[in-house]
């Protein structure tokens, strides 16, 4: 069985989406969580329908494309969301029981404008996208309307979010006036390097792209929307935009760019370095795990451009196989601070002493989530790191493969103090932590899809090469 | 007959070990130490085992065993031993095997330990037998990583007070305690790796064979550019791990942090897991950059004899002064490899073997030390000659070997390494390396005069010698120094095939 209907995910979720929504509607009482499940599960079916997709032509006149990439991209969303929000099912806080509907129904639409943005193929059709998935986020991170640092995170996070956004949508007003169409694929055929126009809005436009992925310096909102917002959420936010940012810039950028892609290495290679080292050396003071995962976020982004530097499809393929990693690894990582949080009431690095002696497991899980975000063999992180430094070889960039190699060691040293905490440090404690059924799940979702990839990339390897190549 | 893949055996047979230990022997210390001895036990018979029937008329590499891991990318587990890493592979499995008995007595925690130790051991057997680079980064990924925990969780802290105008700076750091050297320990050596990834990926892509394979990378001949800023990679890289100076702190402090089978397995086998890569993947592999950075690597070996030498005579803390020797006596190993004459290679391979068995021993000796005397610290012991006479002679012994006396291992080695020094392009190595050997003499003679022959201190009487396993740790490693010192024909027979190819690649200038 095969699904060749171009809008067949999307039509899915809206229907979840307005099934949510009917339902918050409806819904009396403090308690509406089953309104949560609902969306939870919506998003599985939908998953699982989306393992049936196969590629179709472009829709809607060329402006939506089902090709592989997206195909891939929305797998990938999909499964991060159904992991986010099963995590997100046991939130102990009244509030999430009380407005599940609304919490859900944000999250369902941001996820509806990546599925959206991954198909995009027109420069109207992108912009929309993006702003469907940001404008939710931003209310997500402010959820706890009577937290004081929940509304400044947020608003950090909307005001940077709209100056960007209006960077970009100005940059592409320039590609528009250079190309005459929004159409990317006629956009790819025209844009050369010597028209200074196209050129000055693809870079303005690149600002917009690097502050949704949270390359330096556009940042600075990262560390405090991760602190304020729910772990659960924040894990999900930690992953899903940045790759929708992701797939948005290979459209962008290198589809149908062919060897021209070659001009974006020097930009592409400076945003690398600085975000890796902006990244790592941020994260060594940080004594709140939050905080810390939100720095190494930044400098895994920063590998991930390593990636995007190679300007190839094998370059474009490993930042795939890199985005999948890092969703496992990042939001594994955030889901037992969540946890640990829940029981320790703290989300102090401080919390995890004596872990491996209390719950060997939970403890084992946050090892695997560490070493693979730390690029260590055997799990998934390694392969991602590997993969895109092989890329970045083959584009002749020695320098900022050493540099990122050098760099993955100072990321070890803080990787390795949470680790050290856990195992050599004595409990404060004594007894397990308990876990919430539907957290432990998710937990182990990412620690076996950690493992996994660990020990047989190939098949996402090759489906990431698959669906890259006929990018170039 | 079917032939037995014995290198794989070798290797994986820690690894099952670590696994059944983690799953089997919950509850059972005692269960946990078998499992461990029969395993190590394995991988030891068979080393010996091809170590004899190993084919010296042939030499080459042996015992081949290949299956292609991911074909589109040239990477397949392909492992093979030629007479240098069949040596290596020997002294692997001898320290293991010793290592198993000297830490029968860890009580904490000692599935996790033991576990812990197989992992890496496999790690450690796999870079020696690995011919493929790819593979074998792997495999030295498996062997640098278990050493934070195992530092860090059954380590023990040095006595090191924070002194001079530093002091608020090692007080901050915690310098001296088991976390710190752990932690230095294993960045400074993952430091490295990245040099050594950079280095296998440089050849990979300009050989343009599409193919880690060490043999085929062999065939393939370098850009002189490409050649020389890879084999610096890979001296830098490699060369961390045999502490070259002045990247060799981490090593002082990891091994007087690290319980004894880890400080034994290290100094003893990892330091030459470095040097092994710096000859095997560096010099096999770039002929004409190891001619041109020969006086590089000479010349830094020099320092670190004679730096080496004088740092152990100025430490009060025996680990630190064993540790030291360590520093300096692979100054000696990477001397004999830069003189690129057959004489000081074979004594570079000769040096590792000989003096991993020996830092082994010794390691394992100040172990028992400091388990009955709960101190380190040199001046407050004496006259243990009396109380513990057996762990008094090994330690002569060692001591011995490793300030060169004639009839012990170290002593081939040292004398091949000057024969070579002195025919090399650079005949005034001789100088420090000589030198070396002397300032060797005087803190080996110092310490084993202060401990165990001076006069008695009242506050060890009652002190025990080494019993039951211990012995036989002992015993072995003891032999085989004495063994190998008295038929050095044994190893550098075999060791002399491996050498002599890699230097006939070598266009001399």
């Amino acid at each position: 069985m095969s699904v060749t209907a171009p809008l067949a995910l999307e039509a899915a979720l809206g229907v979840v989406l307005l099934a949510v929504f009917v339902g918050g509607l409806l819904a009396r009482g403090e308690d509406r969580r089953g309104l949560a499940w609902l969306a939870t599960l919506g998003v599985l079916v939908v998953g699982v329908l989306s393992a049936f997709v196969r590629p179709a032509g472009p829709a809607l006149g060329g402006m939506f494309v089902q090709d592989g990439l997206a195909i891939f991209a929305k797998r990938l969303f999909l499964v991060a969301t159904f992991i986010g929000l099963l995590a997100g099912l046991s939130l102990p806080d009244r509030v999430f029981a009380r407005r599940a509907g609304e919490y859900h129904l944000l999250i369902l639409t941001s996820l509806l404008g990546m599925l959206v943005l991954a198909s995009a193929r027109d420069l109207i059709l992108l912009f929309l996208a993006f702003e469907l998935m940001s404008i939710p986020l931003y209310v997500l991170a402010g959820f706890l309307k009577r937290d004081a640092g929940a509304v400044e995170a947020a608003l950090k996070f909307f005001l940077v979010g709209s100056v960007s956004s209006a960077v970009m949508a100005y940059g592409l007003s320039f590609v528009y006036g250079a190309a005459r169409t929004t159409d990317l694929a006629k956009i790819a055929t025209v844009a050369s390097v010597s028209n200074p126009l196209m050129m000055l809005g693809l870079v303005a436009a690149l600002v917009g792209f690097a502050f949704k992925i949270a390359a330096f310096p556009f940042h600075m909102w990262v560390p405090d929307t991760y602190e304020a917002a729910s772990t659960p959420f924040v894990a999900w936010l930690s992953v899903a935009p940045k790759a929708a940012g992701f797939v948005a810039l290979f459209r962008v950028y290198f589809e149908g760019a062919g060897d021209r892609a070659g001009a974006w290495v020097p930009i592409a290679a400076f945003l690398a370095t600085v975000t890796m080292l902006a990244g790592n050396l941020m994260a060594l003071p940080q004594q709140n795990t939050k905080r810390l995962l939100a720095y190494s976020g930044i400098a895994q982004i920063g590998y991930m451009l390593v990636g995007v530097a190679a300007a190839s499809a094998s370059g474009t393929a490993m930042v795939l196989f890199y985005l999948v990693a890092y969703v496992f690894g990042n939001m594994g990582a955030f889901l037992v601070v969540e946890a640990l949080a829940r029981a320790e009431g703290s989300e102090a690095t401080t919390a995890f002493r004596g872990l491996a002696q209390r719950s060997p497991l939970l403890a084992l899980a946050m090892l695997l989530f560490l070493l693979s975000l730390g690029g260590i063999p055997f799990v998934a992180g390694f392969w991602a790191k590997l993969y895109v430094f092989w890329a970045a070889t083959e584009r002749g960039l020695y320098w900022l493969v050493l540099l990122g190699a050098i760099l993955t060691v100072v990321a070890l040293f803080y990787y390795l103090l949470v680790a050290k905490r856990m195992y050599i440090e004595a409990p404060e404690r004594t007894g397990r932590v308990p876990v919430a059924a539907t957290l432990a799940i998710a937990v182990a979702l990412c620690a076996l899809g950690v493992v996994i990839l660990g020990l047989y990339p190939k098949a996402v390897v090759m489906a990431a090469l698959r669906v890259a190549t006929p990018l170039f | 007959m079917i032939r037995l893949p014995v290198l794989s055996i070798i290797t994986w047979a820690p690894f099952v070990g670590a696994v059944l230990i983690m799953f089997l022997a919950r509850h059972s210390p005692l269960a946990v130490r078998l499992i461990a001895l029969v395993t190590t036990s394995i991988s030891t018979v068979l080393s010996v085992f091809i170590f004899v029937i190993y084919d010296r008329e042939a030499a080459g590499f042996q015992f081949y065993e290949k299956l292609p891991l991911v074909p589109p990318l040239g990477i397949s587990y392909e492992v093979a031993v030629d007479g240098m890493s069949l040596l290596m592979v020997l002294l692997t499995s001898v320290i293991i095997f010793a290592g198993v008995f000297a830490s029968w007595t860890v009580k904490e925690r000692s599935q996790e330990f033991y576990a812990l130790l197989l992992a890496l051991v496999t790690g450690v057997y796999g870079v020696f037998v690995s011919l493929d680079l790819f593979v074998f980064f792997l495999f030295y990924e498996l062997a640098v990583l278990p050493m934070y925990l195992l530092i860090g969780i059954w380590g023990s802290s040095g006595e090191v007070r924070p002194r001079g105008i530093f002091g608020w700076a090692f007080r901050e750091t915690g310098v001296g305690t088991k976390e710190y050297a752990a932690m230095k320990l294993t960045l400074y050596l993952l430091f490295g790796s990245a040099f050594i990834l950079v280095g296998i990926f440089a050849l990979y892509v300009s050989a343009g064979t599409g193919s880690f394979s060490f043999l085929e990378l062999e065939a393939a001949s370098f850009d002189p550019r490409v050649q020389f800023w890879a084999f610096l990679a890979f001296y830098v890289g490699f060369g961390i791990l045999a502490g070259i100076w002045p990247l060799h702190t981490w090593s002082p402090d990891g091994h007087a942090s690290a319980p004894t089978a880890v400080s034994m397995l290290h100094a003893g086998v990892l330091m030459k897991l470095g040097a092994y890569g710096v000859v095997r993947v560096g010099m096999g592999l770039l002929p004409d950059a190891a001619v041109e950075l020969a006086w590089l690597v000479g010349g830094i070996a020099c320092i670190n004899v004679v730096y080496g030498a004088l740092s152990a005579m100025a430490q009060t803390d025996l680990k630190y002064v064993i540790a030291y020797s360590s520093v300096s006596h692979m100054g000696l190993v990477m001397l004999g490899a830069a003189t690129l004459t057959e004489a000081g290679l074979n004594g570079a391979v000769f040096q590792m073997f000989a003096h991993g068995v020996m830092t082994g021993l010794f390691f394992a000796l100040v172990g028992l030390v400091y388990e009955k005397a709960h101190s380190r610290a040199i001046f407050t012991m004496g006259g243990f000659g009396r109380v513990m006479p057996g762990i008094a002679t090994a330690f002569t012994i060692g001591g011995l070997s490793s300030l060169g006396l004639p009839a012990t291992s170290g002593f081939v080695a040292e004398i091949l390494t000057f024969m070579g020094a002195w025919r090399s392009a650079h005949p005034w190595w001789l100088v420090p390396a000589v030198a070396g050997t002397f300032l060797t003499a005087v803190y080996v003679l110092r310490v084993t005069k202060q401990i165990f022959w001076g006069p008695p201190s009242p506050h060890f009487q009652h002190l025990e010698d080494a019993r039951g396993p211990e012995w036989l740790a002992l015993v072995l490693l003891t032999a085989v120094v004495v063994v190998f010192g008295l038929l050095p024909g044994l190893a550098i027979g075999p060791v002399d095939t491996a050498t002599v190819p890699i230097l006939t690649r070598m266009v001399k200038p």
